[in-house]
């Protein structure tokens, strides 16, 4: 009897590298269509100013220019793009939406906001064409500071507003300030947490065609959320949603804001397609990648936390300002996810957590990998490792004694998460994960023998943060499972894919179900077409949400499967076995079905289909969790620091996750290190440095600086597994694991090297210059 | 972009303060211009060609407003520059003192914004590119004042 | 201008502009896309091929720079009686690609790369790749790859 196939916790190679490998996978830069015409953009070279006059007849009398619009030129078409996340019913919010147009009109609100469409023969004469464009425009004051922004007389990026202040949340549990009456110490501190640009290595592009005979409309698109888009496109351009197809094929990297919808671009590329009737492409080039895509930025933290002279933490209070940029689509995402991350694993009981958000002159600000997690985080860490270092504590000592236990799940925080739903932790064992990341990372030792190396001059430190993090939300995903005649199942379902195995991912799952080979297993994704009902791949819930869909269509095919086997057969479902591509009777293997004949028996020419009863062995499954299943990890590093330099050398990396089960162990271990990498990135090598006039000075690789292989050290990981119990396969994400602690593990370690100096890192970024700056300062009265 | 120094000039402050006033000098003397009119009262316009780093041969449309003359010891001017790489705003105060009856000092103090594409990737060369094409202007005004003095404008 | 060059063994000529990059010329004319622009400012990588052998950015030359030379590119890598060279084997079983927009340019250092240094050390490995960025990876398993891939050379 040949072995049953198992891929679950498999480490199988993927089926969509041999395209990617061989320059054979589709991206949609690569789209060429005959007529195609190509677009460039005139954008704001000012971050704040009104809008006088824009001449454009010298562009448009250009030979090669097809057409050129400004907000004028849309009519109805320019409307303020759609406020994609609605905050969540807390009590007391206060939210101002003001979303972008298409085009500016009137006024722009920061350096790189689209003034103007070219469409040209070339991209060449596109962007000959921006100099021809002339903008007359009046710069006003702009607004670039979060506080700034807040104070009286700050200019006003809205006018219509009476401040800048773009929403007013406070999430409050139990009694902060009775808690703080009986703590034994107080921990106050400002904390200042900056993100950057995600930076996938694809920029953004569009490619419209409108096929004016079928009446259709196809567009490719780098989005992670191709079904919303064509809803989305298809109510504002007048057409069914079935006339419009949007196809997201192959992405080069998302980490967020290709999951930002309704960029100016996306849509006026469409709209200019059915207008001229020819294939419009626009392809976004690294600099405007700068601007025109969305980015994470900077939140500043007034915090304190209060706790007993054993370290148990009473309470937290934190008051917080985030930065939004010029408008806010994407809602109270990120600040939300920063107000629960903040709790991670502990014990907290009282919380009192306040944020306003601010509008700036800088560019739009929505989730980038870790989505405001890694804020949340970077407070809470920082303000026990103060408090360990002021008790006498050690650092893991102090975290141990704060661990929610594994008795505690599930747990409900009473604050409301990012999905409208109750914090709600599902499951989780926290200290065996702190234990083992202590261990692997050599904690204890290297404690004991730092004094000794610091005696001998070097500076070696380690670091040890907990984090908690919300995965696998809502509302739902969707996926088609259908055995076709030839043997092999082909699996459709909605989510887009940038680089997350979703085609090998999604296979295994379906192939354990089907007891067929992986490569027999063909998953088709990111095309309306194919599917049409799903969200999108964001917050750590593809595998978790679409796999649990595919679990799900997997499994009713296979009651199919039994079903007909057994009327052929004359026996009981339950003595069907589907293993090695075939359905037999267990105890006659003899007597069965390839499935592919199956297949064909199912789908009769003749005879009749029993009502109740659908031909074809197909079925299509959709999977809603009530709520995220919340994922876990430790990461821990070692670093030397020398201190006339501040040059900070990674010596070790160690990262311990819960990710609950594991579908392919190889792609989750890709995700962190990826997520590390990021990680370090953003604790060290990147940042977005503005002017006082909210202009961008380094958009370029050449100043701002992704790492490189000699930047990222090795990983070493380890997985531990609570399931999830929201969901069949007990799955929870991974996607953001590997960059939410990164910054917080990162100013532990450094400062712990540098402990005889009496450095205290409040601020991440922490570059060469900043740390050397802080080695200067410290010590000083 | 804060830009300041002080030159010393081989002439008599009033041929300098003239020299300072004629956009036709002004032309030849700043690096790239192309075109440099007096439009109105004490308003010119031009054209000017910047090469900064990767961006070479920046077109900037500009306009200059004097103001706040006291002659022949000080002004101020008002700097506006656009074009398709980007935009340019400042201001810039021009003090002359005599030292001698044969030599006078200038004190410069400018504050030029920069913006638009040519800031986001050139930004580390601005500086020295504003402080170069400074140090050319003056060295060619330095130039013209002698052939003046002698007698006579200065060859293109 | 008309060029004529050689990519992958087959010889193209061309009418083109003389300040159309050698990125758009082989990706839109040529019509091989494999090639990735990343950046187009000589950074990320993703665009390098072998000029003549060497690696190269191609988003930062013209295409009138290639007229007589001979270009390799990623779809050229495989040979004709294999999927996959050795080099792109080791890449997927080693999961040394996750969204493969910037590996074509790995592919194209590393073929250079080890061609010259065929038993490198690991900060040689890692020093080698350090002019191509990746978004994804964190570059450790693409690091693993290079070392199968030497491995798996040796007789």
């Amino acid at each position: 009897m040949p072995a049953k196939t198992r891929y679950l916790n498999a480490r199988v190679v993927r089926n969509e590298d041999e395209r990617l490998l061989t320059g054979r996978a589709r991206f949609v830069d690569d789209v060429d269509l005959p007529g195609m015409a190509h677009v460039a953009f005139v954008r704001s070279d000012y971050a704040h100013a009104r809008i006088t006059a824009i001449d454009a007849s010298a562009a448009r009398s250009r030979p090669g220019v097809f057409a050129v619009y400004t907000a004028d030129d849309l009519g109805e078409y320019s409307q303020p793009a759609p406020l994609l996340v609605p905050p969540p019913p807390i009590e007391d919010l206060i939210f101002h939406p003001r979303t972008h147009l298409p085009l500016a009109r009137e006024k722009v609100r920061y350096v790189g906001e689209p003034i103007a469409m070219i469409v040209a023969a070339s991209r060449y004469i596109a962007e000959d064409a921006i100099r021809d464009v002339v903008v007359d425009a009046d710069p006003l004051d702009p607004v670039v500071d979060l506080e700034a922004g807040l104070a009286p007389g700050a200019p006003l990026v809205h006018e219509d507003l009476e401040s800048n202040a773009a929403a007013h949340v406070v999430q409050r549990k139990g009694d902060y300030a009775a808690a703080r009456a009986r703590a034994d110490i107080v921990v106050t501190r400002r904390l200042l947490y900056d993100r950057g640009a995600a930076a996938a290595m694809e920029n953004r592009a569009v490619v419209a065609q409108w096929d004016t005979q079928a009446e259709e409309l196809t567009i490719w698109d780098t989005t992670q959320a191709p079904i919303p888009i064509r809803n989305g496109l298809a109510a504002k351009l007048g057409l069914l949603q079935s006339q419009v197809r949007v196809v997201a094929p192959f992405v080069g990297g998302g980490f967020g804001p290709k999951i930002m919808m309704f960029y100016p671009e996306e849509l006026l590329v469409p709209w200019a397609a059915m207008r001229l009737r020819r294939p419009v492409k626009w392809t976004e080039d690294r600099q405007e990648n700068f601007y025109a895509t969305t980015q994470e930025r900077g939140q500043v933290h007034d915090a304190e936390m209060a706790l007993t002279r054993d370290g148990r933490i009473l309470g937290v209070k934190d008051v917080f300002l985030f930065y939004t940029g010029a408008y806010d689509p994407y809602g109270l995402t990120i600040p939300i996810n920063t107000q629960c991350t903040l709790l991670g694993p502990y014990d907290i009981e009282h919380y009192d957590s306040t944020f306003t958000a601010v509008f700036t002159n800088k560019p739009i600000v929505t989730p980038v990998r870790g989505a405001g997690r890694q804020h949340g985080v970077f407070v809470s860490e920082r303000l026990l490792d103060i408090a360990a270092r002021e008790l006498g504590i050690d650092r893991v000592e102090i975290r141990k004694r704060n661990l929610l236990g594994p008795d505690r799940f599930p747990h409900n925080h009473g604050i409301m998460f990012q999905d409208s739903a109750p914090l709600i932790y599902d499951s989780g064992n926290y200290l065996p994960t702190l234990e083992r990341a202590a261990e692997m990372i050599g904690y204890e030792q290297l404690v004991r023998e730092q004094a000794a190396r610091r005696a001998e001059g070097r500076h070696v430190g380690v670091g040890v943060a907990c984090y908690v993090e919300g995965t696998g939300i809502g509302p739902y995903e969707g996926a088609r499972v259908t055995v076709e005649p030839g043997g092999t199942v082909r699996v459709a379902t909605g989510v887009g894919t940038q680089g997350q195995g979703h085609y090998t991912v999604f296979a295994q799952i379906v192939a354990d179900v089907l007891g067929v080979d992986v490569r027999n297993v063909l998953v088709v994704t990111g095309d309306t077409r194919e599917f049409q009902w799903g969200t999108g791949t964001f917050a750590s819930r593809g595998a978790v949400v679409a796999g649990s869909a595919c679990h799900a269509a997997a499994l009713a095919v296979r009651a199919k499967i039994a079903a007909l086997s057994a009327q052929l057969l004359n026996t009981q479902p339950e003595d069907i076995a589907v293993e090695n591509g075939r359905a037999f009777v267990r105890d006659a293997p003899d007597r069965g079905f390839a499935l592919g004949e199956l297949a064909l028996k199912a789908n009769p020419l003749r005879g009749a289909v029993r009502p109740g009863t659908e031909p074809g062995l197909e079925s299509t499954a959709y999977f809603g969790p009530d709520r995220g299943s919340t994922a876990s990890g430790v990461h821990a590093m070692i670093v030397e620091v020398d201190p006339e330099t501040a040059m900070v050398k990674i010596e070790r990396y160690v990262v311990v996750h819960d990710c609950g089960a594991m579908i392919n162990p190889m792609l989750v271990e890709g995700q962190i290190h990826g997520g590390v990498a990021h990680g370090i990135g953003n604790a060290f090598y990147e940042q977005l440095v503005y002017d006082e006039q909210g202009q961008l000075m380094n958009a370029s690789f050449m100043d701002y600086l992704l790492p490189t292989a000699t930047d990222v050290p090795p990983i070493e990981t380890d997985h531990r597994e609570t399931p999830s119990p929201f969901n069949p396969v007990g799955l929870k994400g991974v996607g953001e694991a590997g960059c939410i602690p990164t910054g917080a593990v990162f100013a532990q370690a450094v400062e712990d090297a540098l402990r005889d100096l009496n450095v205290e890192i409040l601020e991440i970024p922490m570059n060469p210059n900043s740390l050397f700056a802080l080695i200067a300062g410290a010590g000083k009265p | 972009m804060i830009l300041e120094g002080t030159f010393t000039f081989s002439g008599p402050r009033a041929v300098v303060w003239d020299l300072l006033q004629d956009p036709a000098v002004l032309a030849k003397a700043l690096p790239g211009t192309e075109r440099l009119e007096l439009v109105g009262d004490d308003r010119y316009e031009g054209v000017m060609k910047v090469s900064v780093g990767p961006v070479t041969a920046a077109k900037f449309d500009v306009t200059v407003a004097l103001k706040d003359k006291v002659a022949p010891e000080r002004f101020t001017m008002q700097i506006d520059g656009k074009g398709g790489v980007g935009f340019t705003r400042g201001t810039a105060s021009i003090a002359l003192t005599e030292v001698d009856a044969q030599s006078t000092s200038m004190a410069y103090s400018s504050n030029v914004q920069v913006g638009g594409k040519i800031a986001a990737v050139g930004q580390r060369l601005i500086e020295s590119v504003a402080k170069m094409m400074m140090r050319q202007a003056l060295d060619a005004l330095e130039q013209e004042l002698r052939a003046r003095l002698a007698g006579g404008a200065a060859s293109a | 201008m008309i060029i004529s060059v050689t990519v992958n063994g087959i010889g193209y000529q061309r009418e083109v502009e003389p300040r159309l990059l050698l990125s758009d010329f082989l990706r839109h004319e040529l019509g091989l896309t494999g090639t990735h622009v990343g950046c187009e400012h000589g950074v990320c990588g993703a665009c390098t091929i072998l000029f003549d052998a060497e690696p190269a950015r191609s988003c930062i030359m013209l295409a009138v720079q290639a007229n007589g030379h001979t270009l390799q590119t990623v779809e050229g890598l495989a040979p004709h009686d294999a999927a996959l060279a050795p080099i792109q084997t080791a890449f997927r079983d080693t999961h040394a690609l996750q969204c493969g927009f910037c590996t074509p340019g790995f592919l194209m250092t590393l073929t250079a790369f080890l061609r010259d240094n065929p038993s490198p050390t690991q900060p040689e490995i890692r020093d080698a790749l350090s002019a191509n960025l990746c978004r994804c990876t964190g570059y450790q398993h693409i690091v693993e790859a290079v070392t199968r891939a030497c491995k798996d050379a040796l007789p």
